[in-house]
């Protein structure tokens, strides 16, 4: 790195917190050696709105919308993670119907946050074209989601006990016709990005976590699976219907970030099979549970329930003391945990591979801050 | 049994309490309490049956804090949960070491709650401004009109 007799100098540059590849707003502190990093140190915070200390002053349903705004990418996963414990909680039993519709709208909004987070992420490595591709897909999902839940972006859809408002005809084929248009998507992408040489180039053998390393950072969802071990929440503790329909959980070998990319490729792939078989399989009936008490009143206890989000395992623990409002709500995000590695993997790497790192991290930072 | 493991390499450690937790209703296949003190122990018996920390937190009682300590295992279903009471005055011990993924829990839980962790390498607030002069999550720090 140095010329024999040049003086060595370390300085700091400020990566973020207004940078585009941060995604939100993250500072990164970087102690550089030249163009190498020497300390990476991640400087959180900046959205931090209180969504845990505002869960104690709120009932259990007033803070139902809250979980639309965590993870905005994929805010369907928090809405069913946070019904699933309360439901938990209280016993409501969830109607067949309500939890297909859960499944095959949770499912498209994964979709909908790998395709935006490709877009994003090839952006970010200087490639524009598949940003308008995956955005003309996601739009598509926008339009389904915006039919049933009423909002394009932080939904609010789930309830305790169901979902308010039923799918239709419409929306069915909808879907349907996604899935073929998606299907025949791929292929673009594979011309487009897999087998680009300067996407190869910037992504293989960079980043690379090992299992080890997961393990002891706690990482999940798309972080580990990139590094070989299959641990999916949706598989590995199976909640809702998903025991009911086949599909596979996508691995990669090496656990760098080409790894992590072409997981989260073929998870949609995954996402739209289920999407698929749920629609095949969609019981009629009620889709909300017959007696939902009006004010939601958990005896004295605690549960923890964890589903699987685009980004990982985001985890509801709440503890109740028999009160309408939880005693403590903590929420376990996925993001907040496969962040904590960067200083580690970005030591000794160039600023421009840091870019390709932190993007491969797929962070939500308001998911982080929460 | 991951959970049958589990339970016998934390019954070694003299815990107050490892018993099984009831999967169906609360989401714990291994339900501990211990002394804050000895979580550096538990840790590394977790670390060694190959779990990884889930989450990190505490609760604010009346009397004492609670911390809570989620393990769970990319391998197996089996999620444990150890409760540790602290009392307000004392510090809690860091994980840290075991866990590199602790580091920021701990600063969480030292940011919202201002429970401090002996050992820990660097305990600075890490979501509310450095120069912040409370700690939400306690239950004195009231909801008024303003934070509600």
């Amino acid at each position: 790195m140095h010329e024999p007799g040049q003086e060595e100098k370390t300085y700091v540059l400020n990566f973020g917190p207004q940078h585009p590849s941060t995604h939100g707003v993250l500072r990164v502190e970087l102690q550089m050696e030249g163009e190498f990093i020497t300390k990476a140190a991640p400087d959180i915070g900046y959205g931090h709105r209180g969504h845990e200390h505002m869960a104690e002053n709120r009932n259990y349903q007033q803070f139902l919308p809250n979980m639309g705004r965590v993870d905005y990418l994929h805010a369907l996963a928090y809405n069913q993670g946070y019904c699933m414990a309360v439901e938990k909680l209280t016993g409501l039993e969830v109607p067949e119907r309500a939890e297909f519709i859960r499944v095959i709208t949770a499912e498209l909004n994964r979709i909908a946050s790998h395709l935006l987070w490709v877009g994003a992420y090839l952006l970010d490595l200087g490639a524009f074209t598949p940003f308008l591709y995956c955005f003309d897909d996601r739009e598509n999902i926008l339009d389904l989601l915006d039919r049933v839940t009423g909002s394009r972006l932080t939904y609010c859809y789930y309830r305790f006990g169901g979902v308010p408002k039923d799918i239709d005809d419409e929306f069915m084929a909808g879907c349907r016709a996604f899935i073929t248009r998606l299907r025949g998507r791929f292929k673009d992408y594979d011309d487009l990005v897999t087998k680009n040489i300067i996407f190869i180039k910037r992504t293989r053998d960079i980043g690379v976590i090992s299992k080890e390393q997961c393990v002891r950072y706690g990482l999940t969802g798309p972080m580990v699976r990139g590094s070989g071990i299959p641990y999916d929440i949706r598989k590995s503790e199976p909640y809702s219907v998903y025991p009911r329909f086949d599909f596979e959980i996508p691995i990669g070998e090496r656990g760098d970030i080409m790894d992590r990319y072409l997981v989260r490729i073929r998870e949609m792939a995954q996402s739209l099979r289920i999407i698929e078989q749920a629609l095949d399989k969609l019981p009629d009936g009620p889709i909300m549970a017959e007696k939902v008490p009006k004010r939601i009143k958990p005896a004295a206890g605690e549960v923890y329930q964890a589903v699987e989000t685009a980004r990982g395992e985001f985890g509801c623990y709440i503890v109740s003391e028999g009160d309408i409002k939880p005693y403590r709500i903590k929420l376990r995000v996925p993001s907040f945990g496969n962040l904590s590695i960067l200083p580690e993997i970005a030591v000794d790497t160039l600023v421009a591979d840091l870019v390709a790192i932190l993007g491969s991290i797929d962070v939500v930072v308001p998911e982080i801050d929460r | 049994m991951l959970s049958e493991r589990i339970k016998k390499a934390l019954a070694l450690l003299k815990l107050e309490k490892v018993e099984g937790g009831d999967y169906g209703k609360t989401g714990y296949h291994v339900e501990a309490a211990a002394d804050p003190g000895q979580m550096p122990e538990v840790a590394k018996a977790m670390l060694a049956e190959g779990c990884f920390l889930e989450s990190l937190t505490a609760v604010d009682y009346p009397a004492h804090f609670t911390l809570v300590y989620h393990f769970a295992s990319y391998e197996e279903l089996c999620r444990t949960v150890v409760h540790a009471k602290l009392d307000k005055r004392l510090m809690a011990t860091s994980i840290t070491a075991v866990y590199p993924a602790a580091n920021w829990y701990e600063r969480e839980v030292y940011d919202l709650f201002g429970i401090k962790f002996a050992g820990h390498p660097d305990l600075r607030r890490i979501l509310l401004p450095l120069e912040a002069d409370f700690h939400p999550l306690r239950k004195d720090f009231g909801a008024t009109a303003s934070n509600a």
